[in-house]
């Protein structure tokens, strides 16, 4: 093949261009750290990436939602657990007060003792968690329950639920109606009559329905706290599988998204070099003609 | 011997003007080594015609005595193949490269895999009806979401315009590369008239071909051309199956004209015009109106924190045109979190958050189509970059084929150089032989002994 000057100069600026196009890119992912900076890089690789990107951002908000629904429980745990406190000693004042030793005026101070503690347990019934109502169901902007003689509840029933996995949705809240009742029915009409009864020195209703009655209510207090743990338990192992997922997603981004660096220093290093000879190249095609050598005679 | 005494004279006057021709061809040469589109010539040196011709009254001599040399033509040298398949590749160039600088483009508005593509964008607005649905009686959370969804609309607004803006300049790009064709096809209508009156005349106009060929090979990158040679050394020229050039007129096409663009940088962009990226626009634009059918269709199925049934949570019908209703922007209580209308319940907020998880398009998601959408963008991309890849290397080395042929190598052109001055220069030695012959006879025959 006859080989001219202009094809050598074609060559070496075609060759240039691609080393520098080569150089350029590991260059940027090297200043990166990205093996993706494009789609067009590698498109397969980058909807893997978009998906995990999806997918951790929806595991980062599914631990904000398990965070505060821990949170959440923990204050209604608390709660019912100075409810329980309270009610136990109510039973402790009943089984006090149904004794027939007891007279007509030490059953009117157990009652005025149980009276007292009702106000507690309502004050407990008015928890707040970051301004919401606890025990307010779904009502959570209206206090359940006032102090003093009046026993209505102002929240509803309904158990509200949060999302802690893709469809996957847990109780989050006890309800006052369920947990502590109201003038008709529940833990606090339990009371009501136990302090009438006290006040009317019924001893046979204390020693009988009431203490049943109250009874009953400890066990309601302790099923819903049962209630409320197991679900914090559940919390807990949602947190611990979010977290484990997390680190997962994360590395395969990693994998996906990420420069190899020893590949790409190595891949630089190699691109330079070949960088280099190509100029030196490029140097010397300004070779010598047969100019230099014949004489001007 | 019936020769004329100073024969010998013309003889080596001829040997000293050939040379002297040579020498200029080659001077010509070097003085366009670097002349893009230059074909390399040559003086084609053949014998005169010998003394004498043959006949009856011929004078009687030994045979016929050569008279010299004279220059028969100057020669381009250049293959004709090797044209047709630079430019069939240089069809291919001009369609790649344009593609790939579109879609270049296109992708750099994707602006992914990033954190505040489309994608951020919503994975940050599904995460807000979550926070939403933990605290929906909270105005601050509620604030957050309607800022998030008008940043989504926002998102998707500038990539719909972007997109336009691509779209548009590709159409001015289409006009000026017409206009580009019709300059062209001008000049080599000029050209063809030059070469029909040189050729006529039985010349070999070769720098006008020269010129000729470089415009026929910049008006292939623009487009499918087809060349046809006619009488006199013109030819027709048609691109996109119409006739730009016919003999020494050339029409003015307009894009309506070329009806079978298959190839060349017209073709490039009027694909991207009318098919790529209107493509895209309409994918992103059923991504927007789904997004927007399926939040408000879930939106009014909830209760703000009024516990009135929600109203339209986006508003418009397109990526360009979609937009966060103002009223929720100026008062979040109005989104529609709730429900049963109850402030604690955040069951239409759950609801809304769950869009992202159906399958609303076809079988995608919204997020999985636009991961497609990316990635079909991206391995378009690819694609035009792999196809300009290869035109570019293949022109390259088919113009290197050509070069090969017909351009200029110095060391050849100086040894030409120094093998007609050798010739120049024996051809005057041998004159000046004649000359001294001659001289003998004149002035010193008749003068023995003096």
């Amino acid at each position: 093949m006859r080989i001219t000057q202009n094809m050598l100069t074609r060559t070496l600026l075609s060759d240039l261009q691609n080393v520098t196009d080569k150089l350029s890119a590991t260059q940027q992912k090297l200043s990166s750290g990205k093996e993706l900076t494009q789609p067009s890089d590698d498109p397969f690789g980058t909807s893997r990436a978009l998906q995990y990107r999806a997918d951790l951002a929806q595991n980062q908000q599914y631990q904000r939602n398990v965070d505060e629904a821990n949170s959440w429980q923990s204050v209604t745990d608390t709660a019912l657990g100075k409810i329980s406190d309270s009610v136990l000693r109510v039973r402790d004042l009943v089984v006090q007060g149904a004794s027939d030793t007891s007279g007509p005026a030490a059953r009117n101070d157990i009652a005025a003792e149980i009276t007292q503690l009702i106000d507690s347990i309502k004050a407990e019934g008015n928890t707040q968690y970051a301004g919401r109502y606890v025990f307010a169901g779904s009502a959570t902007t209206t206090q359940p329950y006032q102090m003093g003689a009046s026993d209505t509840y102002a929240g509803n029933a309904e158990v509200m639920q949060r999302e802690i996995g893709p469809n996957v949705r847990i109780d989050l809240n006890q309800t006052g109606i369920a947990v502590i009742g109201d003038s008709s029915s529940g833990l606090l009409k339990t009371l009501r009559t136990i302090v009438t009864d006290l006040q009317t020195n019924n001893g046979a209703a204390l020693q009988n329905s009431d203490l049943q009655a109250i009874d009953t209510a400890v066990d309601t207090i302790s099923n819903a706290q049962a209630v409320n743990g197991a679900s914090q338990n559940r919390l807990q192992t949602a947190n611990a599988r979010l977290q484990e997922l997390e680190q997962t997603t994360t590395q395969l981004l990693s994998n996906t998204e990420d420069a190899d660096m020893a590949k790409t220093l190595v891949d630089f290093s190699t691109q330079q070099a070949v960088y280099q000879s190509a100029l030196r190249a490029g140097a010397q095609i300004i070779q010598p003609s047969l100019m230099d050598f014949l004489s001007s005679n | 011997m019936p020769l004329s005494t100073f024969m010998g004279l013309e003889t080596t006057l001829r040997g000293i003007l050939a040379q002297q021709l040579a020498i200029n061809v080659t001077g010509h040469n070097i003085s366009n080594a670097n002349t893009v589109g230059y074909s390399r010539q040559s003086a084609v040196l053949s014998p005169t015609d010998p003394y004498s011709e043959p006949g009856v009254s011929r004078p009687p001599q030994a045979g016929q005595l050569g008279t010299g040399v004279d220059v028969a033509s100057y020669n381009r040298i250049r293959d004709g193949f090797l044209d047709i398949q630079y430019r069939a590749q240089a069809m291919k160039q001009g369609l790649s490269t344009a593609t790939q600088d579109g879609l270049s483009q296109v992708q750099d508005a994707l602006a992914e895999p990033s954190d505040h593509g489309l994608n951020a964008l919503l994975q940050k607005y599904w995460s807000s009806w979550q926070d939403v649905s933990n605290s929906p009686e909270n105005m601050a959370t509620r604030q957050s979401l309607a800022q998030n969804a008008a940043g989504l609309a926002d998102g998707f607004n500038a990539l719909a315009s972007q997109l336009s803006t691509i779209q548009s300049q590709t159409g001015q790009n289409v006009l000026s590369t017409v206009d580009q064709v019709n300059s062209i096809g001008g000049q080599i209508a000029q050209l063809n008239d030059a070469i029909m009156k040189d050729t006529v005349t039985g010349d070999h106009p070769n720098d006008l071909l020269d010129k000729r060929d470089l415009l026929i090979d910049q008006l292939s990158q623009l487009g499918n051309v087809t060349v046809t040679a006619t009488t006199y050394g013109q030819v027709d020229i048609s691109i996109g199956g119409a006739s730009l050039v016919s003999g020494a007129t050339a029409a003015t096409l307009a894009e309506s004209n070329m009806t079978s663009l298959t190839s060349g940088k017209l073709a490039g962009l009027i694909t991207l015009r009318d098919t790529t990226i209107p493509g895209y626009q309409s994918q992103l634009d059923t991504l927007a109106s789904t997004l927007i059918t399926a939040t408000n269709t879930q939106h009014a199925a909830g209760f703000d924190l009024n516990g009135t049934a929600g109203g339209a949570f986006f508003t418009g019908t397109s990526a360009s045109t979609i937009a966060i209703n103002p009223l929720l922007i100026s008062n979040p209580a109005l989104i529609a979190a709730s429900g049963n209308g109850k402030v604690g319940n955040a069951d239409n907020a759950l609801a809304l958050a769950n869009i992202r998880n159906q399958a609303l398009i076809g079988a995608s998601t919204i997020d999985t189509a636009y991961s497609q959408l990316v990635t079909q963008i991206g391995s378009d991309t690819q694609q035009a970059q792999r196809d300009s890849d290869t035109a570019n290397l293949l022109t390259g080395s088919i113009d290197d084929r050509r070069q090969s042929v017909s351009g200029v190598s110095l060391d050849e052109e100086m040894t030409n150089l120094v093998k007609f001055q050798r010739g120049y220069q024996a051809s005057a030695r041998a004159m000046s032989a004649m000359d001294e012959m001659i001289d003998q006879l004149i002035s010193r025959t008749g003068k023995v002994g003096l």
